[in-house]
């Protein structure tokens, strides 16, 4: 018997009412049942309203054309209460899709939903409270689990429904990267072990990708490449290899693939490769690079290099007495006093002109450090201290927060308003075309996008005219080229003499884009370096190429900084 | 602490301290509410949360107080005349009534503090939930939003503050008018994000058929014994003082204190009554005590 197809999509074409864009066009594509599928692609590409178009319930209001079929049968056919159970969709925001207040109330909410009896229902729960290990936290409100438990809560009561097909949107864009492995490995698990089909779309890539068995890259509402990963890479490599000789842009479609990857299909010149040997993940990047002829005389002299100097300084600018900005002396926090400390006795300097990025894992304290050199918080001991005149500029990880007007020229101008902007429309101008928000004046804060408003409040930040820029992990649930775009424009701004501070999970992100990282853990600055040193000491948190290359190149920890090493393509 | 008295099913315990609510009301006799008193207070004791009780007292001290002078200031009825208070007499009978309405009005906020221990907002909701589930459901929906508006407030709070906004500076017009936009950033982000809840609803078949219950409580053999037994007394307690037993006649003119016959069996009924608590809390202290 052939493989089951439990999805079809022929010609699905979608416009929301009285417009004439179509959000989506024209996408055919199947998917076998147990099929593990990735779906991505910028934001505004199309893949939340894919995902919708495939879940009935969630169907938005437009001109629909095209047919999908479920098992054989037209989807929009399907009874309620069916989709209900066999198609479970988990969403974005782990916290908007809570529905009650305590756990178990939570998970039993959609068998209730359908009416299950109690005896159905008990056992149900019973049997996924401990396949997730939720077991101990039934009882407790849902307002004191964390990101990273409520999400799994939420796979967990679609779960208990017993869908055929589980339709995750972005799920992880919200959690730190150590939930965000972990939700991962779970849906991996459902998928490999109950055979439950999955579509997912995600940024991050990374992870995600070598766990696929179909790839679905949408552009501008269109398919633009579905296979399997290895074929979806070779496909991005034949465009861009093509594009490379016809000397037009670069597609940005490279940056999708992880980092492994990108590092192999830059170091090959044949445009085809056979399948088994592109690799996916760290352990498949080895494995190529021993193939590797190292004693090549051309490699081994780069090998044995250690990162040039130049690199470096490039990057980190002077760091003296005189040129701190501000600095944390012993600063010790908590928020009550019955709980934790927070932040013991840390100290931490910030120079002008740099971009250090704060890494740490959730909880240990970067938001609360955040706020306290902005001057948000106040230390309990210890001071933060200023130098003479400097202004700094702070801006949460929710953009939402900043928002109180009804047109994004509004939010703009009353901002420059309080700033004391001389000429404010001048200055507004410039930021709009800097921060690429050209269009979007007119329109409402909360109906652009996520990594527009991200930009809107960047822009009221700036228009304080900071010397210090604090930003609160600016590159959360951006997608790949988002985070490209920020890079450019923090680099900018570091050019016309901001010094910016990130707290960031984003190990990739810190090393390519910072002059000096450091590790907050149990409430002190553990370490701080320039990224080199910083990352290739660690095992764990390091990037991906770092990891890959690290027996040969130790300190490199970006494709870029490996392929400005390696002129000379070299082949196995 | 999920053990003893409060580990008893949620009908159970919501009978309890319904039948004591009403004898605290009906049963109008020094003797009675002050053994209640007494047996309450232990209850709270051995659960260990007389914190409570302290944390009560300066205002309970503030309203006994009041209710013990102004009832024989106002009421001057009874034959007993004490004293002469700026020409009122001030009787017996009425600093009598006084006191025993204290009493009274004691066992029924010891009976709140008690309740509100034991019957916790999540077994409250269970037993409403029953009667009454579509206004639950909204209710336990509701629940969910106070703890995360208020984390959504001080977050703006913050964040506005960095943008001039801010309820603690400038002229009252400016603090309210920010107050305003405080609340408005609030109400717009939480409406906004409401959507998608609704539509998490709807994804898990929320409306598709008639909706069940899922029942984390289970009544056992010791919880339908009690039920009965509990049942059984607030019966024989209401009827008795129905019949005016229990009762201390006091206006207008007081009577004998001593108990009568009938008087005697209200009170064994009621002291059964409040000391089943204290035994099902006293059996589990002892067997812990004794396991070691």
């Amino acid at each position: 018997m052939a493989i089951m197809e439990i999805l079809q999509v022929k010609q699905l074409s979608f416009a929301y009412p009285d417009e004439q864009h179509q959000v989506l066009r024209d996408i055919t594509f199947t998917v076998n049942e147990g099929d593990f599928v990735v779906l991505c692609g910028a934001s505004g590409c199309g893949k939340t309203t894919l995902l919708r178009q495939l879940k009935p319930e969630l169907t938005p209001v437009g001109q629909n054309h095209g047919t999908i079929y479920y098992n054989g049968n037209l989807l929009n056919e399907l009874p309620a209460q069916q989709s209900a159970q066999e198609i479970g969709m988990v969403f974005q925001n782990p916290d908007n899709s809570i529905v009650m207040d305590v756990v178990w109330h939570e998970l039993s909410f959609g068998m209730e939903n359908l009416g299950y009896s109690l005896p159905v229902m008990r056992s149900r729960l019973a049997e996924i409270a401990q396949f997730f290990g939720l077991e101990p936290l039934l009882y407790k409100p849902i307002h004191e689990l964390s990101g990273g438990q409520k999400q799994l809560l939420n796979l967990a009561s679609v779960l208990l429904l017993q869908p055929k097909l589980l339709l995750l949107d972005e799920p992880t864009s919200q959690l730190d990267p150590v939930a965000a492995r972990e939700f991962i490995s779970m849906v991996y698990r459902l998928n490999r072990e109950f055979s439950t089909t999955v579509i997912i779309s995600e940024h991050r890539l990374e992870e995600v990708i070598p766990l696929a068995d179909q790839m679905i890259m949408l552009e501008k509402g269109k398919l633009k490449y579905s296979g399997s990963p290895r074929e979806v890479s070779q496909q991005i490599q034949t465009h861009r290899i093509h594009d490379l000789k016809s000397h037009d842009d670069l597609s940005d479609d490279f940056k999708y693939l992880p980092s492994v990857t990108q590092l192999f299909w830059t170091m090959q010149t044949e445009e085809a490769y056979s399948d088994l040997h592109i690799p996916l993940t760290v352990r498949e990047g080895k494995q190529w690079l021993q193939t590797l002829d190292w004693n090549d005389g051309a490699v081994h002299a780069i090998a044995n290099q250690s990162i040039p100097l130049s690199m470096q300084k490039m990057q980190s600018p002077e760091r003296s007495k005189e040129s701190i900005l501000l600095e944390c002396r012993e600063v010790t926090f908590q928020y009550e006093k019955k709980s934790a400390e927070v932040l013991k006795k840390l100290d931490l300097q910030i120079y002008k002109g740099e971009m250090l990025a704060i890494l740490g894992g959730n909880g240990a304290g970067k938001s609360t450090l955040l706020q306290l050199l902005a001057g948000l918080l106040k230390p309990r001991r210890g001071t933060v201290k200023q130098a003479d005149h400097v202004k700094i500029g702070y801006l949460a990880q929710n953009p939402l927060l900043y928002f109180s007007h009804d047109t994004v020229a509004e939010e703009l101008s009353t901002a420059a308003h309080y700033a004391g902007v001389a000429e404010p429309e001048v200055v507004i101008a410039k930021l709009i075309k800097q921060l690429q928000l050209e269009g979007l004046e007119q329109k409402h804060p909360h109906d652009i996008s996520g990594g527009q408003q991200q930009k809107t409040a960047l822009a009221i930040v700036l228009l304080l005219n900071p010397d210090i820029l604090l930003l609160d992990e600016p590159t959360k649930g951006l997608d790949p080229l988002a985070k490209i775009a920020l890079a450019r424009q923090l680099l900018e701004l570091r050019q016309a003499g901001h010094t910016i501070v990130i707290v960031t999970h984003d190990v990739e992100f810190a090393a390519s884009y910072s002059s000096r990282c450091a590790m907050l853990f149990d409430g002190m600055i553990t370490a701080t370096d320039v990224p080199s040193t910083f990352f290739s000491e660690n095992v764990f948190y390091t990037t991906a190429v770092n990891r890959v290359v690290r027996d040969w190149l130790p300190g490199i920890l970006t494709a870029e900084e490996v392929l400005k090493l390696w002129h000379v393509p070299a082949s196995g | 602490m999920t053990s003893g008295f409060r580990a008893l099913h949620p009908v159970t315990l919501f009978l309890f301290y319904g039948g004591l609510l009403l004898c605290g009301m009906l049963l109008f006799h020094p003797v009675f509410l002050l053994t209640g008193i007494v047996l309450l207070v232990s209850l709270i004791v051995i659960q260990k949360h007389g914190g409570t009780i302290v944390k009560m007292l300066p205002l309970y001290l503030l309203i006994g107080i009041a209710i013990v002078v102004i009832n024989p200031l106002i009421s001057h009825r009874g034959r007993y005349i004490l004293f002469y208070f700026m020409d009122q007499p001030i009787t017996l009978e009425s600093v009598l009534y006084g006191v025993t309405m204290l009493l009274s009005l004691t066992l029924i906020l010891l009976t709140s503090l008690s309740y509100n221990y034991n019957v916790t907002t999540d077994k409250f909701m269970y037993l409403f939930a029953r009667l009454v589930p579509q206004s639950a459901l909204v209710v336990m929906m509701a629940l969910r939003f106070v703890p995360l508006l208020r984390r959504r407030l001080s977050q703006i709070t913050l964040v506005q503050r960095t943008r001039g906004i801010s309820v603690h500076e400038g002229s009252l017009t400016k603090r309210m008018r920010d107050g305003m936009t405080l609340v408005k950033v609030l109400l717009v982000w939480s409406l906004e994000e409401a959507l998608q809840s609704a539509d998490s609803m709807k994804a898990r078949g929320y409306g598709t058929t008639k909706r069940t219950a899922y029942v984390v409580h289970r009544m056992d053999r010791r919880d339908r014994w009690l039920t009965g037994c509990l049942s059984i007394l607030i019966l024989v307690i209401m009827v008795g003082s129905a019949l005016g037993w229990g009762r201390a006649v006091i206006y207008p003119r007081m009577q004998s204190m001593v108990f009568s016959m009938e008087d005697w069996i209200l009170y064994v009924c009621f002291g059964i009554y409040m000391l089943i608590p204290v035994i099902v809390e006293g059996k589990e202290w002892l067997s812990w005590k004794y396991s070691k």
